[in-house]
Formats: structure tokens, C-alpha cells, sequence
């Protein structure tokens, strides 16, 4: 049932919301806010319209916009530092978008600790990728299209997380969607590279369909789309439109973010260039979908059943990547695996509600920072061995690549969650936070997040053995070198990063900054003790570690790949998911796709698949009354007016 | 007895009262018109084209300006006489909010067109039109008639016909002149189908399909109109409603089954389900700016007139008869979405796409609210620049072998990495379609279906779910395009993008650049058809 | 139904009526298509006259049957009185589907104008009774209707301006004279004394009629090459042999 919100409902409810939810103007720096979104979108635009003679300063244009955007960024957050809680939201009112009868919307955008948490993340990584591309494209051809590129994503991204309203939020995230899809294709004259993109395409339209149900929904329930109108509505909408807004949300999330079981696209998504893997792919946008589930957590909250959802999809996924994970010898379907299964622990965490949110978000800067590194780190691993990705060919690089092999350790050993390195800080408190509640929730969901933890430990081991000890495997012609400082020196702060963000950011009270925007979060009390959770997972992961150890540091590894476990050829795979696509969604109807897609066979995937399936089998139906015959349309027409005039008849 | 008869005639003849003012915009229009009849019969072959374009330009503009500058200060009733009590004017012209927004709407959608058609691609006429009309596809004499440099220059006058007929459509106060008007835009129409240069025989068989189908769907107008003269025992629109809100209790029966009819006329010019079918054929087999023409303006003038008829003549009685139009804006929007999804050709796919927005459209006209009519109103000018564009950048993608429009999709393969600029427009057109914010087709979409959800009760709120699971499927259309140039390996035949004169690139770059624009400050166009939205009845 | 009379001629002009428009619909030759649409034209407008309109009556006589249907004909002459449609239906059920929908909107069209009462119409001109009909329709063209009567006329305009376009074959470059005929013959040398003419006989001469080339056979060349493709043309064969037997008879009785 859609239940339509009077006026005088929507005031009530904004009445009755907390203090929170009274907006303040920006002002001072954080007037100028809308420059965050317009530096970056100048850049774009300066080099993909300025042609070829933007060539030679294009790309110090391009990094010098982005951290333009940092630069405010940090003076917004000394400002708003300044402010007590209560009035730390500022909205920036841009301009009146829709000035339709009594839909207004207004654009405009909302600065608070959340948003600009995001904000600086996305703005300090990406002005360090902005300066790695500098070295790692620097033989392209094309890379003033590049950092063209990669600026409009910037600028999309942080449109994305300042936005003040769904609608808003929505135009950024195709805005992402369009700079990703662009950037993964950057080398489109390989086909298999196009492929990618395009998968990635369409596997995110799914995920955009479902946000864009949500966003109608909205406007049917609470006739207004703003973040501020949406909370106020909430406490008077039913509870069923309200599980439905969550999953068309979580929908969305999974499109973006890569969830269960909209995962696919990621993995090949990696066939971009590595930067874009360490900005997109692992850093900024495939958390938006964590950042939307956090965002509406007044919906979440008032819907259990749709938080539910969340935190099995995040617990799927976590598990799924990390089984993965293990069995992948391409290092960058390794780490993207990895992404996967970490974002699914964030997704787990902010389906929680406030207990988790606060630690989704920690453990996702945290995790924005060390696996930015290591995806850096494998973009010099490639850079030094003439591209290639197989692990097998790896091996003792820790000689070679000196920078590099410590870097990346530094985020092997965040990811690990071993004291006092990042991770640790982020990924315990999601798994205590997975231990608090009652009934069999938290002992199903603390051990999956804790076995997790364990695997995670083994693959992650297991990379960083195969690549950087044991014997030297690499290809004769190989000769491994150390990356030129542009890069080296990107790798050496985010290293910093993934030792000692986590730490400073628990001394600083980040959960403390973040709660006013996520809600207060009662202190839980997990059904194991907190130090028992701790040691649990210390030994679990440990004992990962020492067998990756045992298994690819102390023995030899094969060139070429044994055949393997069941489970190891079905992680290879990818879990089958492919398969499982096409023989639930596609076999059905591929005699219809293939009249359907008569040269882009290779577009569609998955679910789409098989809904594109559907849609087609009913057109190509319909299609025959198409017959060209005059004197049969003439019959159709005569139909309809018979029947409408029967109906008529009928009625009266 | 002459003297007798004249007395007895003084009597009773009544003259109707004319404001010139008003009718202004149509009285250029049409003398345009007659003047380009001459010049394609007297001026020598060389200066017609110039001399044709000129005309049109001049003429579309000048209705404008008198449109804007005059017509919008006579506002009322024209051509009219008084009622039978006395009391009111009835008129044939009824010049009010929505006719100015619409004409004005026509005449700028029509003048991007021109500019359009007029594309000559180097030849000595436009490249659209067959040199001539009468011979025989393929034949010698057709080959004779493109070595001797004849043209087809009858197009521009008959397009300028079909813009008054719009004109006249949209400002309808009674059936007759509601008849009339269709007629004298269709006529035209169905002409300017078959003078396609290329793939004539598909041309002519279109023209051929759609006159008789066109003639056909008037006859159920004309019968609407019939049963609605008895029912009201008037014509007039207006009269019609007051009849509503009366009662004829022994004649009730007529006016359900009258509404109907009349809609089914009115439906077929959109192109909604069931009477669609001829749209795709038509599109398709049309010279492709005359497709953008058709697809633009009389989707909008028929729109405008449906308008006028339901919400000024037969709102009274919508209870008994919007249920049908329901249905039917539910399977517009199902079947054009959904038949585009197998579609290989460019031109037949825009076809069922604006099948599937005739659909949206006719959601925002249930609205029964004003709302519902500045939504509806907005939706049909984006809706035109949009597809005005679309179907010119068609126009200019063509095989190099042939110098045909390389329409199959197979064709458009890999245009985004040798024409980046023309294949980046049609993407954002596309999305534009697709109603993808900052978009203008975001904006209408919006509109339509927030009037539906605001003021269209269960129907409206049951409408736009359709809508929104539609438009779902249309992106995915839309999408394969936009991958289609952009990912995939280009196609053996080599296709290249013409480049055509000044005048195309700027219809075509205004269009594109106002589909941007209404997308990110909506508001002027916004809030002049909400101040429009008002019928005089 | 006023007077019984009334009733009489309506009974039995209807049924004429209607047997002429499903003439036209079934009639598989077009003159006899168009002779059963001007039958119909001509009985409605006795049946106008009978209501008390002669004007109308003699304008649809005049008007449909005297020039609208006539120029028909002339073109179905022009064209060839002999051409047929193709009568076979391909689509299957086509015929069945349209007879059923077509008499399904003639029972609902029916059964709805059927519950109406005729009375009188509130808005019926009066004037009708007072000035004569023609004033009355004058009344109607020049004073209510006048701006919608004018623009009919872009429709008079659209229908000439669309025939000249879709018919009209503008001739490319001059007609060649007689001299420059003459002199291409020559030039060419192919038919340096025109073409041959269709065959004389002692009994027959038509142009319909081959002539005969020295070794018996019939000669393409002389007969119109329309008249093949229309396969309207006479055997010679049998001509040739009366006048054979003629030139006998001719050379026996002059032996004789």
C-alpha cells in the first residue's frame, strides 16, 4: 500500500525529529563547498574539450584540480571542527532544480561529518592516484583523456556523497557509474577490456534500477525526495513501504558496491588500468553502496527486516569474496576478491544499525587507504614485471622492490587485522559489533564475520608470499625494478596510512564525530567478551597466516596451476557464479537472445540476462502482429475499438 | 424578390466575429504556404530551394513573432458567434494559455525541423526528397531526374500546411474544426512520407499505410463527432461540457461511445496502443527529418488537442470513460517499451521509444489537474527537441558505399571512436529519452508522472509504477545503443557521419544543448506551462 | 417516418442503397465497383430530397455522382478497365476476424444510437423552415463555420499540390522532334523507315493485329507494345490464310 503523507504530516513528523534535523546555512568556507564538485568537474572539462592542446599541462592540471578539492575539504573540516554537534550540518543551497506545481527540489548540498569523512578520503586517495597515474600512464598516448576522466569521476563521487537529496545522490552515482565504465574501457581497443566495461555497465544499471524504484517510492510515499524530508516522513509511513524502499536501496547498494549477487562485474572490471582499480574499484565507489545504506539509516532502522537483508547480503558476500579470494592467481582478481569480501563486512556492519554503522564507515576509510596501497603496490609489481598479473610468475620480488614490498606489507598486515595497524582498529569492532544481539543472530553473523577474518588471512597471506617470497619464478626475459618516485612516494603515504590511521582515528573519537549523523549507538554488549572476540580472531588469523605460510613461502610453487580441490576450481570460477547466472536466468531464453543481441551478445549478464530474456520472448511475440500487412493493422485498430466500445458496453 | 430575400437574410445572418490578431500566426503560416505553392511553380529551378527554405524560415518566424507579440494580447474566443441564449461566444479558434504555449511550441519545433530538412549535402536540393516523386523507383527516369538536378521543393510548402493544420489543431473549440485541423495537418504528412530519395519503395508503401490507416482512424472521429453532435446537439467544446453538467437523461447513451470515438481519432495521431501500429512502418519508411517532424510536432498538436477536448469537453463525464484511456496509457507504455527491446533498426526503435512516451504522456494527461496539463505541456516540447535531434543525427549517419542512411544498429557499431561528437550527442540524447537526471527528459518524466501520483487517484499512482517499470525497460534500449557505439568491434561496412551545413549543426546542437538545459534549470520553460496551464472554456 | 409514402420510398431505397456499397466492396471489377458507389451516391440524395432538402439532394447527386465518381471512371479507364485485385487473402483468419469485428461494431454502434429517442435537436438551425436551404447553408458557411470553410481550402491546396508531386512526371531535357527522330534512325541505322505497321488483310486491319514478316511469323515490332504486355493481341495466323484463300480465288477466277 502506498500511503500519500499530507503536508501537515510531513511538518509534524519534521517537528518531532531529534535536534539533529534542524539545518543550518552554510557559511564561510563552507559556503563555498560547491567548489569540491566544480574544481574537479573544471578539470574534466578543461581536458576532454580542450583537445590536444591541453596535452602537455593537462594532467598537472588535472591533479592540481583535485587537490584543490582536498585543500577545501580540510578547511571545511577546521571549520566545522569549530562547531558544537548540533549545528555541524550545513546545507549549501545550489539552485531550485524542479520548480514542478508542489514538487519542489531544490539542489543543494548537505556538509556534515559524514559526508565530509567521504569527502577528504576520496579527495586526499585520489589526489595520490592523480600523482601515481602521473608515472604509471606516463608513456600513453591518451592520457590527457585519462586524468579527464578521473577528475569527472572525482567530481562525480563527491556529488555523490554531498548531495542533499536522492535525486542529487542519484547523479552522481551514474555520474560514477559513467567516469567507471569509461575508465575501465580506457583501453577499449581490446575487446576483452570492452567486454568488462561492459558488464560492469550493465550490471550496475540493475543496481540503478533498484535505486531508482527506491527514489519513486519516496516521492509516492513522502512526496518529497530530500534527505531531510525523507527522515521527517519516515515515523509516518507504513512499514511495508518502507522494507520495500530498504531492499530497492539495498538493490541499489549491491549494484554498486558489488554484493551478492550482483558481484560479478568486478572481477572483470580489473582489466582497467591499475590506478582506476585503486581509485574505483577499492577505494571510492564501490563504497557509495555502504554509503547509501548508512545514509538512509532512518530507513533501515524503521524497516528490520530490509536491515536483515543487508547484513545477510553482506555476510554472503564477505564469505563468498574471500573463498574467492583464495583460490585467484591474478593479483588483481586476488585484491578485487579481497575488495568484495571487505565490503561486504562494511555492508554487514551497517545493517546493524548505529552498533555497526560507526565501524562500516571507520573500516571503510581505513580500508580505502590500505587497499588503495596494495592495489598501488600491484600496479608496481606489473609496472616492474612488464605487466604481468599470474602470481605463479612472482616470487622473491621483496629483493627487487625494496618500496614497494614493504608498502604493500604494511597493508597486508592492516588487512590482517593485526595490532596496531589498521585494519585492526576498523574490523574488530565490526566483528564484536556482529557478536552483539540475541537470539542466533549475533553467534551466526560473529563467526561468519570472525571465519571470515580467518580466510581472509590465508588469501591475503597468500598473495603477499606468492608475490614477494619463496623462489623466484619470474619469466626469463623479466627484470624486476623499483617504480620511479611518482609512484613509490603515493605507496608511501598510503602505507603510513594503513599503519596508523587506524589508531589515530580511534584516539581522535571518530566514532564519537560520526555518531550525531548515524545515530547514537547504545553500547552494546556481545554475547562473547570483547577481549575473548579479540583473542579468537588473533589466533584464527594467525593460524591462516602460518598456513598460506607453510603453503607458499616454505614449499615451491608450481608455475602452472594444480588442478586442485573441488572447492579450489569452483573458487576459481568464481563459485560458478557465471554458470549459475546462465543456467537460472539465461539457458531459458537464449533462443530469444539470440535474435536479440545479433552482435553484442557479450553485454548482458546475469539476472539482466534473464529479465532480458523475458522482455524479449514477450516482444518478439508481439512482434509477429507486426506483420507490415495494412489490412492487419487496420484489424488491430478495429479490435481495440470494438473492444473499447464493448467495454463500454459492458460498464453501462 | 431578390430585394425580398436580401431583407429576410439581413435578418438572420449572423457573421462571426474574427480577431485578425488572433489568428495572425495561422494567416502567415498559410500564406507562407501558397506563397512556396507559387515559387515551386514559377521560380527556376536553381533559386527554389533558397527561395523555399527562406520562405519557411521567414514565415515560422514571423508566426512567431505574431504569436508572441500579438496573438498573446487577444486572448478569448475567435471566429465565434454568440450561443443561442446570447449569452457567450462560442468559438471555432479559441486562443487561450495552453494554445499560445503549444503553437508557439509547433512553430519552434517546426523551424528546427526546416533546418533540418533543408540539408542539402552538396546536391542542389534537399537530400531528404526524391527528385521526383513520379517515377518509378530505380527507374531511368529517376536516375534522369537526379542527373538533371530536379527537386522536390512541393516538400516545403506541404510542411508548412501541416504546421497550420497543427496550429489550427490546438486551438480547436469545436469537432468540426477539430476535424478539419487534422485533416489539413495529415494530408501533408502522408504525402512528405513517400518522397523519401532512398529505399522509395519502402517510402511510398509507408505513405500508402499511413494514409489509409489516417483515413480510417478519422472516419472514428468523425463518428465521435457525430454522436457528440447528438448528444450536445452542438459541436462546440464548450457547449459539450455544459451539456455534461446538464444531463440528457434520454440521450446519455451517446456520449460515452462519442468521447471514445473522438479519442480513438486522437489516439491514433499519438500513436498509442491499439492504434499504434503504424507508427514503426511510417518512421521508418519516412525521409528521416520529416520523421523527427512527425515524431515532434504532431505528437505535440495532437496531445495539445486531446487536452482540449478532454479536459474542456468531456471532463464532466471522465468517470465513465477514463478507465479505458487507463488501459490504454498502461499498454502504450508495456507494448512501446517492450517491442523496442527486439528492434534492430535506429528508425523503428525511436518509433516504438515514442510510442512508449505517448504512453507517459497520456499518464500526465489523466491527471485531470492543471498540473497535469503544464506537465504534459513541458513533456511535449523536450520530447520534440529531443527527438528532433535523435532523428537528425540519423539522418546523417550513412553508409559510404551507398550514401543511404545506415539505419540497422548493427551498422552503428563503433561510431563512438570515429565520430565522437555526433555518437556523444545521440548517448545523451539517448539518456535524454531514457529520463536520466540533468537531462530534460528527467524533468518531464518527473512532471507527468508526479501530476498522475499528485492528482490521478489510484489510476494515476497504478500509471506511473507502469511508467517508472517501463521506462526501466526502455533504459536498457537505450543503454545497448550507447554500447553499441561505444564497445563494440565496428562493422565491416564502413559508416561514416556526413557533415552536414551550418544551419543542421545548429539545430542540431540547439536541440541537444536545451535538452541539457532543461534538464539543469528546468524552471522558465517550468513555470511558463504552469502560468499557461489554464483553458478558456 | 412522416407519411406513409415516406416510409414506401425509404423501404425501398434502402436496400438499393445498401446493395450498392457492398457492390463496391465485393465487386472484383473496378467499373462495376464504382458503378455500385454511385448507385448508393444517387439513391441518398433521392432520399435527401425526400426529407425536404432538395438541395442537398441535387448538390450530392451532382457533386458524388455526376463528378466525383465519373472522374473515377475516366481513370479506371485510362488505366485499363481489365485490371482486377488480387483476391487471395494470406493472412490467416484475416476475413473471418474482420467480418466478426466488423459486425460486432455495427451491433454496439447500433445498440447505442438504437436507445436513443429522435426528437427534435436543441440545436437544429431554424432557419432552415424560414429562408430556404440554401440561405441556411449559407448561414452556416459564411457566418458560424467561415474560418474553418477557409482553411479547407489548405486541404484543396494539399490534394492538388500531392497529385502533382506523387504523379506528375516533369519532362527532363526537349522533346526530340520529328527531324531529330529521323536523323537518330539514320544515324543508328536500325529501322531507317520506322517501324513496321500493324498487318492489313483483305478482311481485317486493326492495330491490335500483328503484321507478318516474309517467313510467316508475326512481327513484335508493329503492333504497340502496351497491347502485349496486356496480351490484347490478335492471332494473324487466321486472317493471313482468308486473304490466302481470297488471293486464290481472286487468281482462280481470273484463270477461270
Amino acid at each position: 500500500m502506498i500511503q500519500l503523507l499530507t503536508p501537515a504530516a510531513l511538518t509534524a513528523g519534521l517537528a518531532s525529529g531529534d535536534t539533529d534535523q534542524i539545518l543550518h546555512a552554510a557559511e564561510g568556507i563552507s559556503a563555498y563547498g560547491w567548489l569540491l564538485v566544480a574544481l574537479p568537474m573544471l578539470g574534466a572539462a578543461v581536458l576532454l574539450l580542450g583537445g590536444r592542446r591541453t596535452n602537455s599541462w593537462g594532467p598537472l592540471f588535472a591533479v592540481a584540480m583535485s587537490s584543490g578539492a582536498f585543500v577545501v575539504a580540510l578547511g571545511i573540516l577546521v571549520q566545522m571542527l569549530g562547531y558544537d554537534d548540533a549545528s555541524r550540518r550545513r546545507m549549501v543551497h545550489l539552485f531550485s532544480w524542479v520548480p514542478a506545481g508542489q514538487f519542489q527540489l531544490d539542489a543543494g548540498l548537505q556538509l556534515d561529518q559524514l559526508s565530509l569523512s567521504f569527502v577528504l578520503l576520496v579527495t586526499f586517495v585520489g589526489s595520490l592516484i592523480h600523482v601515481y597515474s602521473l608515472g604509471y600512464m606516463e608513456h600513453d598516448p591518451d592520457k590527457r583523456r585519462f586524468f579527464g576522466y578521473l577528475n569527472l569521476f572525482v567530481a562525480a563521487m563527491l556529488l555523490l556523497v554531498l548531495a542533499d537529496s536522492y535525486l542529487l545522490l542519484y547523479v552522481g552515482w551514474e555520474g560514477v557509474g559513467l567516469a567507471s565504465y569509461l575508465l575501465i574501457g580506457f583501453w577499449n581497443h581490446n575487446p576483452a577490456y570492452a567486454t568488462a566495461a561492459n558488464k560492469a555497465f550493465v550490471a550496475n544499471r540493475v543496481g540503478d534500477f533498484g535505486l531508482g524504484l527506491a527514489i519513486m517510492l519516496m516521492f509516492a510515499t513522502f512526496g518529497r525526495v530530500d534527505f531531510a524530508g525523507v527522515a521527517g516522513g519516515v515515523s509516518g509511513a507504513s512499514q511495508g513501504v518502507l522494507t520495500a524502499m530498504g531492499l530497492f536501496l539495498l538493490l541499489g547498494a549491491c549494484g554498486k558496491s558489488a554484493q551478492f549477487p550482483l558481484q560479478s562485474w568486478l572481477g572483470d572490471a580489473m582489466a582497467g588500468p591499475t590506478p582506476v582499480s585503486a581509485l574505483i574499484h577499492a577505494a571510492t565507489m564501490v563504497t557509495a553502496g555502504v554509503y547509501l545504506v548508512v545514509r538512509s539509516h532512518w530507513i533501515f532502522e524503521a524497516a528490520p527486516t530490509a536491515q536483515l537483508a543487508v547484513v545477510i547480503v553482506g555476510a554472503i558476500t564477505l564469505l563468498f569474496g574471500a573463498i574467492v579470494g583464495c583460490a585467484k592467481d591474478d593479483i588483481k582478481k586476488a585484491l578485487a576478491a579481497s575488495t568484495m569480501s571487505q565490503i561486504g563486512y562494511m555492508m554487514l556492519a551497517a545493517g546493524l544499525g548505529p552498533v555497526g554503522a560507526v565501524f562500516a564507515i571507520f573500516h571503510l576509510l581505513t580500508h580505502g587507504f590500505f587497499k588503495a596501497g596494495m592495489f598501488l603496490g600491484a600496479g608496481s609489481v606489473m609496472h616492474g614485471m612488464d605487466d604481468q598479473v599470474d602470481m605463479r610468475g612472482f616470487g622473491a620480488l621483496n629483493t627487487a622492490m625494496k618500496t614497494t614490498w614493504v608498502t604493500f606489507g604494511l597493508g597486508w598486515l592492516a588487512i590482517l587485522g593485526i595490532p596496531p595497524f589498521s585494519g585492526f582498529w576498523s574490523k574488530d569492532k565490526i566483528i564484536e559489533a556482529a557478536f552483539v544481539g540475541e537470539g542466533w543472530r549475533p553467534w551466526v553473523f560473529g563467526f561468519v564475520t570472525m571465519i571470515g577474518a580467518g580466510i581472509t588471512a590465508f588469501y591475503m597471506s597468500r598473495l603477499f608470499f606468492m608475490t614477494f617470497h619463496g623462489r623466484k619464478r619470474w619469466p626469463k626475459k623479466a627484470h624486476p625494478h623499483e617504480s620511479p618516485s611518482l609512484m613509490t612516494v603515493p605507496m608511501i603515504i598510503l602505507s603510513v596510512g594503513s599503519g596508523l590511521l587506524g589508531m589515530a582515528l580511534t584516539w581522535l573519537g571518530f566514532a564519537g564525530w560520526l555518531a550525531p549523523v548515524v545515530g547514537e549507538h547504545e553500547e552494546g554488549h556481545p554475547v562473547l567478551a570483547p577481549l575473548t572476540i579479540t583473542l579468537l580472531t588473533l589466533a584464527i588469523v594467525l593460524f591462516g597466516v602460518w598456513l598460506a605460510w607453510s603453503r607458499y613461502a616454505a614449499r615451491s610453487v608450481p608455475r602452472t596451476a594444480p588442478e586442485g580441490s573441488l572447492l579450489t576450481r569452483a573458487a576459481r570460477q568464481d563459485l560458478y557464479q557465471d554458470a549459475v547466472n546462465e543456467g537460472a536466468f539465461m539457458r531459458p531464453g537464449i533462443h530469444v537472445m539470440r535474435a536479440l543481441v545479433f552482435t553484442d551478445n557479450q553485454g548482458v549478464d546475469g539476472a539482466a540476462r534473464g529479465l532480458a530474456a523475458l522482455i524479449g520472448g514477450a516482444s518478439s511475440r508481439l512482434r509477429r502482429i507486426q506483420n507490415g500487412y495494412a489490412r492487419s493493422y487496420a484489424m488491430t485498430m478495429l479490435i481495440g475499438v470494438v473492444a473499447i466500445l464493448g467495454a463500454v458496453w459492458v460498464m453501462q | 424578390m431578390t430585394t425580398v430575400s436580401t431583407v429576410v437574410m439581413a435578418d438572420t445572418f449572423t457573421s462571426a466575429s474574427i480577431s485578425y490578431s488572433a489568428l495572425m500566426p495561422m494567416l502567415i503560416v498559410f500564406v507562407v504556404a501558397l506563397a512556396e505553392v507559387l515559387v515551386a511553380g514559377f521560380a527556376t529551378r536553381e533559386s527554389r530551394h533558397a527561395l523555399q527554405v527562406g520562405l519557411s524560415l521567414i514565415g515560422l518566424l514571423g508566426a512567431l513573432a505574431a504569436l508572441l507579440l500579438g496573438a498573446r494580447f487577444h486572448q478569448g474566443v475567435t471566429a465565434s458567434v454568440a450561443d443561442a441564449a446570447g449569452s457567450r461566444q462560442l468559438g471555432a479558434v479559441v486562443v487561450d494559455g495552453p494554445t499560445i504555449f503549444l503553437q508557439a511550441g509547433v512553430l519552434v519545433l517546426a523551424l528546427l525541423a526546416v533546418l533540418i530538412m533543408s540539408e542539402r549535402l552538396g546536391g542542389i536540393g534537399a537530400d531528404a526528397f526524391t527528385p521526383m516523386g513520379a517515377a518509378n523507383p530505380g527507374s531511368v527516369q529517376e536516375r534522369a531526374a537526379q542527373r538533371a538536378g530536379l527537386t522536390t521543393s512541393e516538400a516545403f510548402p506541404l510542411m508548412m500546411l501541416a504546421v497550420g493544420g497543427m496550429m489550427l489543431f490546438v486551438a480547436a473549440g469545436d469537432l468540426l474544426t477539430l476535424f478539419v485541423g487534422l485533416e489539413v495537418l495529415s494530408l501533408p504528412l502522408y504525402i512528405l512520407t513517400g518522397l523519401a530519395r532512398r529505399r522509395r519503395l519502402l517510402s511510398q508503401e509507408a505513405a500508402l499505410k499511413y494514409f489509409l490507416l489516417g483515413a480510417f482512424s478519422s472516419a472514428f472521429l468523425l463518428f465521435g463527432a457525430a454522436l457528440l453532435y447528438g448528444y450536445a446537439g452542438s459541436v462546440y467544446l464548450s457547449e459539450i461540457a455544459s451539456a455534461i453538467s446538464a444531463g440528457q437523461p434520454d440521450r446519455e447513451v451517446l456520449l460515452v461511445p462519442g468521447v471514445l470515438l473522438v479519442l480513438v481519432g486522437l489516439l491514433f495521431k499519438v500513436g498509442a496502443v491499439p492504434f499504434h501500429s503504424w507508427t514503426p512502418d511510417v518512421y521508418q519508411g519516412a525521409p528521416t527529418p520529416v520523421t523527427g517532424f512527425m515524431a515532434a510536432c504532431t505528437k505535440l498538436a495532437a496531445f495539445g488537442a486531446m487536452l482540449r477536448v478532454v479536459y474542456v469537453g468531456a471532463a464532466g463525464d471522465r468517470w465513465n470513460w477514463s478507465v479505458v484511456v487507463v488501459v490504454i496509457a498502461a499498454l502504450t507504455m508495456i507494448v512501446g517499451a517492450v517491442m523496442s527491446v527486439t528492434q534492430t533498426d535506429v528508425k523503428r526503435l525511436l518509433a516504438y521509444s515514442s510510442i512508449a512516451h505517448a504512453g507517459f504522456i497520456l499518464t500526465g494527461v489523466l491527471a485531470f489537474d492543471v498540473t497535469g496539463v503544464s506537465a504534459v505541456m513541458f513533456y511535449l516540447v523536450t520530447y520534440g527537441l529531443t527527438t528532433i535531434a535523435a532523428f537528425g543525427i540519423v539522418y546523417l549517419v550513412r553508409d559510404v558505399q551507398s550514401g543511404s542512411e545506415a539505419t540497422h544498429l548493427s551498422q552503428w557499431a563503433g561510431l563512438g571512436r570515429k565520430h565522437p561528437v555526433a555518437a556523444a550527442t545521440f548517448a545523451f540524447l539517448m539518456l535524454a529519452f531514457a529520463g536520466i537526471p540533468l537531462t530534460s527528459g528527467f524533468v518531464a518524466k518527473l512532471g507527468a508522472f508526479g501530476a498522475a501520483v499528485g492528482h490521478g487517484g489510484a489510476s494515476g499512482a497504478v500509471l506511473a509504477v507502469i511508467g517508472v517499470l517501463s521506462s526501466a525497460i526502455t533504459v536498457f534500449v537505450y543503454v545497448r545503443i550507447i554500447v553499441m557505439m561505444y564497445f563494440t568491434e565496428p562493422a565491416e561496412n564502413a559508416v561514416e557521419v556526413v557533415s552536414p551545413s551550418i544551419l543542421a549543426k545548429v539545430a542540431i546542437g540547439f536541440c541537444a544543448v536545451l535538452t541539457l538545459a532543461l534538464g539543469i534549470a528546468p524552471k522558465l520553460l517550468l513555470d511558463w506551462a504552469a502560468n499557461a496551464s489554464l483553458f478558456l472554456s | 417516418m412522416t407519411s406513409g409514402s415516406e416510409a414506401v420510398l425509404f423501404w425501398i431505397l434502402a436496400p438499393i442503397t445498401v446493395a450498392g456499397a457492398l457492390g463496391l466492396l465485393f465487386a472484383r471489377k473496378a467499373v462495376y465497383a464504382a458503378l455500385g458507389i454511385a448507385l448508393a451516391m444517387v439513391n441518398l440524395g433521392v432520399l435527401y430530397l425526400a426529407l425536404g432538402a432538395p438541395f442537398l439532394g441535387v448538390v450530392q447527386v451532382v457533386v458524388y455522382t455526376g463528378a466525383v465518381m465519373m472522374l473515377f471512371l475516366f481513370v479506371l479507364m485510362l488505366v485499363g478497365v481489365d485490371s482486377s485485385d488480387s483476391i487471395v487473402e494470406t493472412i490467416k483468419g484475416q476475413r473471418v476476424v474482420s467480418l466478426a469485428l466488423g459486425l460486432g461494431l455495427v451491433g454496439l454502434l447500433g445498440s447505442v444510437i438504437g436507445q436513443v429517442s429522435v426528437g427534435a435537436l436543441p440545436g437544429e438551425p431554424k432557419s432552415v423552415t424560414d429562408n430556404g436551404h440554401i440561405n441556411a447553408m449559407a448561414d452556416l458557411i459564411f457566418g458560424k463555420y467561415v474560418w474553418v470553410f477557409e482553411v479547407t481550402s489548405a486541404l484543396l491546396i494539399t490534394a492538388a499540390l500531392g497529385a502533382m508531386v506523387l504523379a506528375h512526371r516533369e519532362r527532363i531535357g526537349e522533346r526530340p522532334t520529328q527531324r531529330a527522330w529521323a536523323a537518330r534512325r539514320v544515324r543508328t541505322g536500325e529501322h531507317v523507315a520506322g517501324l513496321p505497321a500493324p498487318g492489313v488483310y483483305a478482311r481485317h486491319n486493326a492495330v491490335d493485329t500483328p503484321a507478318l514478316l516474309p517467313d510467316g511469323t508475326a512481327s513484335e515490332l508493329s503492333i504497340s507494345r502496351v497491347l502485349a504486355a496486356r496480351d490484347q493481341i490478335e492471332a494473324p495466323q487466321g486472317y493471313a490464310e482468308i486473304s490466302r484463300e481470297m488471293e486464290q480465288e481472286i487468281t482462280e477466277g481470273s484463270t477461270r
